[in-house]
């Protein structure tokens, strides 16, 4: 049996329907017409809510004028469809009973269509059937805000989803230490389990979020999720996957809560660096939008050749809004894209998610001048460092010459125009050398600056 | 005696009875045989008929749409082509009779202006219902909440009709069903699906009515 508690089964967990003037003059279907020599019929149950697996045993009792209506020939349907003679039994004159076993879950929700039909096919009575499954607790909940004054929450149904039964979901959210329980009003915002609540919310302390599901079996209730919404500010863009993926947690904080991103980079660019085949200098502007908020961000690059799937990311990026990636095939398309990750919000230490990446920049790498086997491709040759590991024990050299050396001088920028040189440099002695391409062999240069 | 309660002259251009007066539109001579007396009207009494009756065409359209919706949104059998539900009496309102169409225009628009008055409670009514029921049918509740505004438009548009042509009723206005406390809430669902087919039949047969009644006071409509 499914979890959750149960309301009341076999019988409607409804409350009555609201007040229908017009249904106090309505002849409706049951009601006898006294004089007026017409049969009419009663359902029992009317609109019963049963489990799926149960059974229902029902009856359609016949009255009417002349007295002495009979129940020979009524037949029943179920969704228009004429159910086997076997399954119904005369039990007296005027009634006919209807067995059903191991029901199965409703076709609609409005309520599957029960009939009693007279010999002619005419329609003396009616009842609705609702089988189901109660509600499961409703999980995965997660909540951001847009602007520290909103917060929208989405969950997902218990485990098994589908009640075959309309299932109410209502959210509710009170302040943790004080305060009656709210209820969210402005549902499906970003999906059909979602909802929204425009404003009224304070700031630096933690609000308890649950859900409560209802349908005419029972109900049942969500874990209580607890956040402060200075802790759950993101971008109005759309969330780049699952909401709780393990990139966007940190130790420490409630597993079911979701921290602070923002919008990602904008004005990305990426353009050559100089001479340099094997580079790319990318350079980015920190998301304006969370300007006001006192935050600082870290950065992460990723990036790929043209017609390759596969992304490089760089992770050490720290603060800064540019960047030189390195390594690169010469004479080769790449794809750059950044991302953004604020920490330090209102002076919060907590780091948050990572926004979406920025929209790809593309930007090419200068093609080789030296001849190859491929006529294309560089390849390595002694005494070039421009393979990755190369360059990261560079700059761990570098990093350690600082620290230990007192050599503030030195940098990346130093070591690039050390190659940039020397490859300038290599060029005039190949000239030299004859070794370029035919219409250029030969020709005689001064040595390159 | 109104306009609407003149006999019609036949096509050919017989001359109007002095014995019963009409409202000229145009300014034509007694003499004159062509003149077509049963259309003549004031241009922006002809142009306010021929929106009225524009209007309800297009309600017409969007009464069977509503139709089709609820249907299907009530499950089967009601979707089916065999399934015939008992045409139950509705209160305060009924199907137009069969003898409507032998009634003078403006008796018939008076009967069609009523219903039209009478529809908006029952669509309600059929809405909150529906609202239980079909709760995640926003489409089916926007439709029954845009018939009853549009019934109560299309009647105000008939009433004003009337109005300018003398024919409005001069007594009080019989005012639709209230709402009271009952034992409605003893009515079962199937019998609320079949009310509520009910009522969006009636109101597609009573706008249909209309669109046929206002056709025929349109230069051209036959008597």
């Amino acid at each position: 049996m499914p979890a959750g508690r149960r309301g009341p089964a076999a019988q409607s967990a409804r409350r009555p329907p609201p007040l229908l003037p017009l249904l106090l003059l309505l002849c409706v279907l049951g009601a006898p017409r006294a004089g007026s020599g017409a049969h009419t019929a009663v359902i029992s149950p009317q609109d019963p809510t049963l489990l799926i697996g149960s059974s229902l045993l029902a009856t359609c009792s016949v009255h009417g004028d002349p007295p002495g209506a009979t129940a020979e020939g009524l037949y029943w349907t179920l969704n228009g469809r004429r159910l086997p003679p076997e399954l119904s039994r005369v039990l007296n004159a005027s009634t006919l009973a209807l067995a059903l076993a191991n029901l199965n879950g409703s076709r609609q929700r409005s309520g599957d269509n029960l009939v009693c039909h007279a010999r002619d096919g005419s329609i003396l009575a009616g009842s609705c059937l609702y089988v189901g499954l109660p509600p499961e607790k409703p999980v995965n909940i997660s909540c951001w805000s847009k602007n520290m004054k909103d917060l929208t929450c989405r969950w997902t149904p218990g485990a098994h989803g589908e009640t075959f039964l309309h299932t109410n979901y209502s959210l509710k959210y009170k302040l943790r230490w004080y305060g009656q329980d709210n209820t969210c009003e402005e549902y499906h915002t970003v999906g059909p389990h979602s909802c929204h609540i425009p404003k009224d919310l304070a700031l630096f302390t933690p609000y308890e979020i649950w859900v409560e599901a209802t349908n005419r079996l029972g109900s049942a209730r969500s874990d209580v999720l607890t956040l402060d919404i200075l802790d759950v500010v993101r971008s109005p863009q759309k969330q780049p996957g699952y909401p709780h993926s393990t990139e966007n947690t940190w130790p420490g904080h409630h597993p079911l809560g979701s921290p602070v991103t923002t919008d990602p980079p904008p004005d990305v660019h990426v353009s050559r660096v100089g001479g340099l085949e094997d580079q790319l200098s990318v350079r980015w502007v920190s998301p304006p939008a969370l300007k006001d908020f006192l935050f600082q961000a870290k950065y992460q690059i990723r990036y790929r050749v043209e017609d390759s799937v596969d992304w490089k990311v760089v992770d050490d990026v720290s603060n800064q809004t540019s960047c030189r990636l390195a390594g690169l095939k010469p004479g080769t398309v790449y794809f750059v894209q950044v991302r953004c990750n604020p920490f330090g919000i209102y002076g919060s230490k907590k780091a948050g998610i990572w926004s979406e990446w920025s929209h790809p920049t593309a930007a090419s790498t200068p093609r080789s001048e030296r001849p190859g086997p491929g006529g294309g491709a560089c390849e390595p040759r002694g005494g070039e460092p421009s393979s990755g590991p190369v360059r990261r024990e560079l700059k761990q050299f570098l990093g350690w010459l600082k620290k230990h050396a007192y050599c503030s001088n030195l940098s990346f920028r130093l070591y690039d125009q050390w190659r940039a040189w020397m490859q300038k440099s290599h060029k005039t002695r190949n000239q030299d050398e004859g070794i370029l391409p035919s219409g250029r062999r030969g020709t005689a240069r001064g040595p390159a600056r | 005696m109104g306009f609407l309660d003149r006999p019609r002259a036949p096509r050919g251009g017989q001359k109007p009875s002095m014995d019963h007066p009409y409202v000229p539109s145009f300014p034509s001579t007694p003499e004159d045989p062509q003149t077509d007396s049963s259309v003549s009207l004031l241009p922006h009494l002809e142009a306010k008929i021929r929106q009225t009756h524009s209007l309800a065409h297009l309600l017409t359209k969007y009464a069977e749409q509503l139709l089709q919706e609820y249907v299907q949104l009530q499950g089967d059998p009601f979707g089916l082509p065999s399934f015939s539900p008992p045409r139950l009496p509705v209160a305060g309102l009924s199907a137009p009779a069969p003898s409507h169409a032998g009634l003078p225009v403006h008796e018939r628009l008076r009967l069609d202006a009523a219903a039209l008055a009478a529809l908006p409670p029952l669509l309600d009514a059929v809405c909150r219902r529906q609202a239980e029921l079909n709760p995640r049918a926003p489409r089916l509740l926007r439709r029954l909440e845009d018939a009853a505004r549009q019934a109560r438009a299309l009647g105000a548009a008939v009433e004003a009709l009337l109005a300018a042509l003398g024919a409005a009723n001069r007594g009080p206005r019989a005012e639709p069903p209230a709402a009271t406390a009952s034992a409605a809430s003893a009515t079962g669902v199937f019998p609320a699906k079949v009310l509520g087919l009910r009522v969006c039949g009636l109101y597609r047969e009573w706008l249909s009515r209309t669109e046929g009644d206002l056709g025929q006071l349109l230069p051209g409509g036959s008597a």
